[in-house]
């Protein structure tokens, strides 16, 4: 792929017939050969967005290219392998019929089939009708649809739904050789976990927002990033001693916990003043804010709110 | 669009259900309006109630008048058939999600609807073909086990007929396509196209074929047309059933190829601007 940008949207919207604002504004920018992680709560509006980029949906507002082109273009789509919701197959084929109806719409030679299917381990129920299929085969088979054109760019709607845990491994295994292969992936997740284990960079979305875009370090950081715990007795006097060295707002009690929002490197001198008080210290500790507790600080309904300028995008 | 037809035979090919429709017609051809009513007249002459005799009535199944038998059962079974077959081409596809599995392919939306609905035209041509021969081997079997004799209409007549048959059977799997598109539900598409084609065509067209009003509206619908030109191959023995047609057989073939192109390209157009998915 000649372009730096894969993916590249400038204030995205679509408003649904019903009146229904699902993605407003939206402005992303995937680069060339990463995995993007498009990360955000059931019905923040990833897969609309997947749905416009695929060109399943016609944006109410604003402009995207996607894979160079416009997005549903045959010069796009040539390019770009999508798995959009649920992978959607005609029941009465088997999984590799299927799988040459797509290569005859796309016209793509049938030799690439066994390939996708050894890629996805699907061989040997290749055979089978897809109404047999279990929700992991489905996905795997959609999987390999979407790998059929050997595309620039994968665009991947929650691609381990539905998948065992041995699935799921597999399949961040295989994101990971698509990676290294040199594609770009666009994943859409609200699996915390997978996101943070797959993708180079994140964007957070809520009620149609982007809220926040960087790398999971970045994310973290944002929110506070790094955090020191202190289990202290007795807790009521370690709490009222720290709060008037620091802001009281930097002071929480957690599960019988101090937890502080202060650069970790004041730890010893905290410690020190403690102990002086006649506190006892039982544990300190640097506890890594987790992209759980960040993601729920930006989707949570007071802290929506439009990615402020320079401040998402990297 | 290559690609499109392509891929589209071979789904069309592999769907049991599209043979067992089509099997359901020609069964129906053979078993119920030949089989059937010649082992009555066979069998039990006097059950036959008319003025026409049940020995004249049996000519009716002889080759000399097979043409309007084949033309008078695609007006009725055949429709119905083919409006089914064509609302499942189409309505399937946002039944199992399909449509966008094949809109993210490489080709336009022009391209899928149009390898489709070109499919499902050569299909039709293909199961007009096959009844012709199904009806005219039908005859050929009952005026033999009858041991009398018929004669077979001519080529020109048997040229005309089949260009009726299909153009009649493109303008119901058309219009099935069409409904299936706008419905998005094989259900709701097979139900309402049949409660069309039997309620309004044929209850009306029949109750209420000389109510001023109706019948000015009647004109312009595709089953009275295609009435229109059924009517132009009669049978050759006296036909108690016959009704005086509401328009011409040549207003009734434009109408009908007008109403093949409002179908062919409403569709189109739907297909191209609308969305696929969200709510």
């Amino acid at each position: 792929m000649a372009q730096a940008l894969a993916v590249e949207t400038h204030g995205l919207s679509k408003r649904y017939s019903t009146g229904v604002m699902a993605v407003n504004d939206l402005s992303l920018l995937v680069k060339t050969g990463e995995v993007y992680g498009f990360l955000g709560p059931n019905g923040a509006g990833k897969t609309t967005t997947l749905r416009m980029l695929s060109g399943l949906l016609h944006p109410t507002s604003g402009t995207a290219i996607v894979a160079g082109a416009a997005p549903g273009s045959p010069a796009s789509l040539a390019r770009v392998g999508a798995m959009v919701e649920t992978p959607a197959f005609y029941p009465y084929l088997s999984g590799r019929d299927n799988l040459r109806v797509v290569a005859r719409y796309a016209s793509v030679s049938t030799s690439r089939i066994d390939p996708v299917l050894k890629q996805v381990d699907l061989t040997d129920r290749a055979g089978y009708k897809f109404r047999t299929y279990s929700t992991g085969m489905k996905q795997r088979l959609g999987v390999a649809a979407a790998l059929l054109k050997d595309p620039d760019l994968l665009i991947l709607d929650e691609p381990t739904s539905g998948l065992d845990p041995q699935g799921t491994v597999e399949m961040r295994a295989l994101i990971a050789d698509l990676r290294r292969e040199g594609r770009t992936v666009l994943l859409s997740s609200h699996l915390l976990n997978e996101v943070e284990l797959t993708c180079d960079r994140v964007g957070v979305i809520a009620k149609g927002q982007l809220v926040a875009e960087g790398t999971v370090d970045e994310l973290r950081a944002r929110s506070g990033g790094r955090t020191l715990l202190i289990r202290a007795t007795p807790l009521e006097q370690a709490r009222r001693l720290l709060e008037s060295l620091l802001k009281p707002d930097q002071v929480k009690v957690v599960d019988d916990a101090l937890v502080l929002s202060v650069d970790p490197s004041q730890a010893a001198s905290i410690n020190r003043r403690l102990v002086s008080d006649g506190v006892d210290v039982s544990e300190l500790r640097v506890s890594e804010q987790s992209l759980e507790a960040v993601f729920l600080e930006l989707t949570e309904p007071p802290h929506v709110g439009p990615a402020q300028p320079g401040e998402g995008h990297t | 669009m290559i690609a499109s037809l392509r891929a589209e035979n071979l789904k069309t090919r592999k769907r049991w259900a599209n043979w067992i429709l089509f099997g359901i017609l020609l069964a129906w051809i053979v078993l119920l309006t030949y089989l059937t009513l010649y082992l009555v007249l066979r069998l039990s002459p006097h059950s036959i109630q008319g003025p026409v005799p049940a020995s004249v009535l049996k000519r009716r199944l002889f080759p000399e008048n097979y043409v309007p038998t084949l033309l008078n059962a695609a007006g009725s079974i055949g429709a119905a058939i083919l409006l089914i077959f064509g609302a499942l081409s189409t309505a399937s596809e946002y039944g199992w999600l399909t449509v966008q599995t094949i809109l993210i392919q490489k080709p336009t939306r022009l391209a899928v609807l149009g390898g489709k609905l070109l499919v499902v035209g050569m299909t039709t041509v293909l199961v007009s073909l096959a009844l012709l021969g199904v009806t005219a081997l039908a005859s050929y079997v009952v005026v033999t086990i009858d041991n009398s004799s018929s004669t077979w209409p001519s080529w020109e007549v048997t040229l005309k007929a089949f260009g009726a048959l299909v153009l009649e059977l493109l303008v119901w799997t058309s219009l099935g396509a069409f409904v299936g598109i706008a419905f998005r539900s094989a259900a709701a598409a097979i139900g309402g196209g049949l409660v069309y084609l039997f309620v309004v065509e044929a209850l009306l067209g029949s109750l209420f074929r000389t109510t001023p009003v109706v019948k000015e509206i009647l004109k312009f619908l595709p089953g009275i047309n295609a009435g229109a030109i059924n009517a132009t191959f009669p049978v050759t023995i006296r036909d108690a059933s016959a009704t005086t047609q509401l328009v011409s057989a040549g207003r009734g073939m434009v109408t009908l190829v007008i109403w093949l192109a409002i179908f062919t390209i409403s569709s189109l157009l739907i297909f191209q601007q609308r969305d696929v998915g969200g709510s």
